[in-house]
């Protein structure tokens, strides 16, 4: 059981990881979670998630189609779990791809708005078709438990029509999965491309997904049998159950078998692909040693001569672990078959590289989780594998007290399986969001910022524009009640932007010493027209007139001035003649000084006091500031 | 500094803070969870309003201090404190702007003045609770290393915040005493959901114990059994 808790753990960390996500995904939209370009945009969930997965998930319809139609009885006890991982198989398929079509809440469109000029559109309905027997197949398993006789006799007896009619169409998809990539015989490789890329796909799936199942089901063995002499299997409360020899002997021998069976298959995929090589001209492509053919070499070495060799040698093919070490290589390579063709095959003509970001693996890892954890809840409560689960229902649940001496509850907590997920999620989940999606990044784009207050009214300013940490403090309260209140806002905050209130300084002020212009033209050109309800296809280019005259050139010097329209939502202290003045923005420091300096020194005259008007009285050491300016002489220069 | 104050008041506030609502919307699952699972249908017989009433008293609990082990000073500045630590941090006008970030809507805030006042009545109150735990013996004998060390993790926050606040009072540079605050802050919200401070949800499910608990005659044998060994009495 430890072993299986320790594979759940990490499956629900991954489940938790691919949760946030997929929900930030849907909350920022494709662009920002994926490294796609329209130059690469088949990414890790269409070619990982869909058409591996897929193609991992035949041995559904290859045993149902030698009990049901070859009727090979030898194989009748594997029909339930080979339902089982179909199921899971295109479910979790068709749910990675709900994160991969632009609009998910359209997925239905294809039942209704039919293109059957489309390869997609074939996919879409067998593959949804499949996955809807797949899930009539399983029910009567299901019902088996909640002791639904008659809806699970009726399903029994419907139960060869609908596995031939899935037959029917996992062939149909297979091949239509392949006939996707020949629409591409420019951009993809050489060494993939083929006129018979969908016969190659369907005997290929057929071969490695038999091999994937041998591999399951060997891991699922492995798990709950530890590997002592007798096979004694754990069962859930860590009473063994004894699995004889020669039940263990014969489960063996029908794995093998069917690993025959895929060997078989993959030969003949093996020979078609060679033939194939020479038939298109890309055999010299093969030992050219670039990458793409080491990717070429190491499929099919893994997908089928691996395979292929340890079944036929009489001494690995005797051993459990000859057997799963081809189950693991042959399902590796058909997956790593289907990346070449969906992904590495399209490198060299995009002259770009694509790698998943990690928001694109946490999806795609996580759905695969989603799948692992509901295939070991199915497993473990309903007779699939075995039938476990009616011994551990009888048997009272040990409640197990054991104190941790450091935390001195943990342990129980750790040994509870809702008590240790939610004690993952709660620190999965924000780390997650953390590494994905960073929340409230600064914008450092531009270099100034605005005043910071020394407190939450904002009733002191800390000014320190050149962000060298010497800030002056502003006394903005103060100054706002003795220039009239907030009717005075005008005197300083001499330009706001439409509909704004107190725009910051730094809002048009951009850069420290340089101008900045203000004026967003293309914004104009579309508002005016909006504003003076102009028509016609594209209305803001009638908008040119509204600011500037017919007859001559259009320039900046011939507009209109800003202040023509804008006279009620900016607030200029001292309305320009010229046009332009309006348009720029000085420098941050200039603004700074010139809308201080000036007044105070016609206030030092005033009020008989020189002082009022030197640097020293706005930069000194006061609260807030860290250091204390020193190069205020150099800054004087600046002043006028 | 700018950075790690950037740093603190982003991404780590926003961790740290959803470890902590995660943190606590566990205990809450898991404690109705455990109720409704082990009470079921019982619940309804509950004698709820009695439970209701006997919390409601609790609000001002003048009745209930009665000075028989001469904690009526811990008892006090306790029930006082516990104004302060939940007036201050969620209504101050400076965390105001937080929560908008955060959740999009204003809450009402509190004047400058009364936040001032409020916080020194809660620092006094901090310090009072720890010095009854260091002084008096009777107290410091049920004290364990995390009372003192969760007191300290509380008062740091309250006491950094306050001297950011008042730049005539701040010994060090307002960025270091805020980035204190920060960081001092965040640690606070990942030990609420972790240790004791936990009862923030907690305490709903103390006051409901007559409810809650379940213990089988001799419980508390078997519990110090576990804890001591066989040959431990309570």
């Amino acid at each position: 059981m430890d072993r299986t808790r320790r594979i759940k753990d990490i499956l629900w960390l991954l489940t938790f990881f691919g949760i946030v996500a997929m929900v930030f995904r849907f909350y920022y939209g494709l662009g920002a979670t994926t490294n796609l370009t329209d130059n690469l945009p088949w990414g890790v969930w269409k070619i990982l998630n869909m058409v591996a997965g897929a193609a991992l998930a035949t041995s559904g319809f290859t045993v149902g189609f030698m009990v049901y139609v070859l009727k090979l009885e030898k194989y009748r006890p594997l029909l339930k779990p080979v339902v089982l991982v179909a199921f899971l198989g295109y479910g979790s398929s068709l749910f990675a791809l709900l994160f991969d079509i632009g609009l998910p809440y359209r997925f239905w469109h294809p039942f209704v708005m039919w293109n059957e000029h489309s390869f997609l559109f074939e996919v879409f309905w067998c593959v949804s078709f499949y996955f809807l027997v797949t899930f009539l197949e399983l029910t009567p398993t299901v019902l088996e438990r909640f002791g639904l006789k008659k809806v699970q006799h009726f399903l029994h007896k419907l139960s060869p029509g609908i596995v031939i009619f899935g037959i029917t169409l996992s062939s149909m998809h297979h091949t239509s999965l392949g006939s996707l990539f020949l629409v591409t015989p420019q951009r993809l490789h050489p060494l993939w491309y083929s006129p018979r890329i969908p016969l190659l796909f369907i005997l290929s799936a057929i071969g490695g997904g038999l091999l994937m199942f041998i591999a399951i089901k060997m891991f699922y063995d492995y798990l709950q049998c530890s590997r002592k002499p007798g096979y004694t299997c754990s069962s859930v409360n860590g009473n063994p159950i004894k699995k004889s020899d020669s039940d263990q002997k014969e489960d063996f021998l029908r794995l093998r078998g069917l690993a025959t069976i895929a060997a078989w298959v993959l030969g003949i995929y093996l020979c078609i692909k060679i033939i194939d090589l020479f038939w298109t001209g890309a055999f010299s492509s093969l030992f050219s040693w670039t990458w793409e053919s080491f990717l070429y070499l190491s499929e099919l070495l893994f997908a089928t001569m691996l395979p292929i060799f340890l079944l036929i040698h009489p001494r690995t093919r005797k051993t459990q672990s000859g057997l799963a070490v081809a189950a693991v290589s042959g399902a590796f390579g058909l997956a790593l078959n289907r990346l070449n063709v969906g992904i590495f095959g399209y490198f060299r003509d995009a002259g770009a590289i694509y790698f998943p970001s990690l928001a694109e693996w946490a999806i795609s890892l996580g759905v695969i989780s989603m799948a692992g954890l509901a295939f070991f809840f199915l497993a473990e409560n309903f007779s699939i594998f075995d039938e476990r689960w009616k011994t551990r229902h009888s048997q009272p649940l040990q409640l197990s007290i054991g104190f941790d001496k450091l935390s001195m509850v943990w342990k129980s907590v750790l040994l509870s399986g809702v008590d240790r997920v939610s004690l993952m999620a709660i620190f999965i989940i924000p780390i997650a969001w953390w590494t994905m999606y960073p929340p409230f990044q600064p914008d450092s784009s531009l270099p100034i910022h605005p005043p910071k207050a020394l407190d939450a009214e904002r009733h002191v300013l800390l000014i320190d524009g050149n962000q060298d940490g010497v800030a002056t403090t502003f006394a903005h309260f103060e100054h706002q009640e003795r220039l009239g209140g907030k009717e005075s806002c005008v005197k300083c905050h001499h330009l706001t932007v439409p509909g704004d209130h107190a725009t910051p300084c730094s809002r048009c002020h951009i850069y420290m010493s340089e101008e900045t212009n203000i004026f967003d033209h293309t914004y104009h050109l579309k508002a005016v027209a909006k504003a003076e309800e102009l028509t016609g296809i594209h209305p803001e280019n009638n908008s040119c007139n509204s600011c500037h005259a017919p007859d001559v050139a259009r320039s900046g010097t011939t507009a209109k001035n800003c202040l023509q329209c804008h006279d009620e939502d900016m607030h200029p202290v001292d309305a320009p003649e010229e046009r332009l003045a309006l348009m720029t923005a000085t420098g941050y420091m200039h603004a700074m000084h010139k809308n201080c300096i000036n007044c105070h020194r016609e206030k030092a005259e005033e009020v008989q006091n020189n002082e009022l008007g030197d640097c020293i009285t706005c930069h000194r050491k006061q609260p807030g500031s860290i250091k204390f300016p020193t190069l205020l002489a150099k800054n004087h220069l600046h002043l006028n | 500094m700018d950075a790690w104050i950037e740093f603190a008041k982003g991404p780590l506030f926003a961790v740290s803070f959803l470890i902590m609502i995660l943190g606590l919307g566990r205990h809450l699952f898991l404690q109705l969870d455990g109720l409704v699972r082990r009470k079921g249908r019982r619940l309804l017989k509950a004698p709820w309003r009695k439970i209701f009433t006997d919390s409601l008293s609790w609000v001002i609990p003048v009745r209930h201090i009665v000075d028989v082990h001469r904690t009526v000073l811990f008892s006090v500045s306790s029930y006082i404190f516990h104004i302060g630590v939940i007036v201050v941090p969620l209504f101050l006008a400076d965390h105001i702007i937080l929560w908008e970030r955060l959740l999009g809507f204003h809450l009402p805030k509190i004047g400058t003045l009364l936040a001032d006042v409020l916080t020194v009545i809660t620092i006094a109150c901090l310090l009072t609770l720890l010095g009854c735990r260091l002084f008096v013996e009777r107290q410091r004998g049920v004290s364990r290393v995390s009372d003192y060390v969760l007191l300290v993790a509380v008062l740091i926050p309250f006491l950094s915040g306050f001297l950011a606040s008042q730049p005539q009072l701040n010994p060090i540079s307002w960025r270091a005493m805020f980035l204190i605050h920060l960081l001092s802050a965040e640690l606070l919200f990942v030990l609420i959901p972790f240790t004791k401070l936990a009862h923030i949800v907690l305490f709903f499910f103390d006051r409901i114990s007559q409810v809650h608990w379940q213990l089988r005659p001799g419980a508390g044998d078997m519990v110090s059994e576990t804890l001591y060994g066989k040959e431990a009495k309570v």
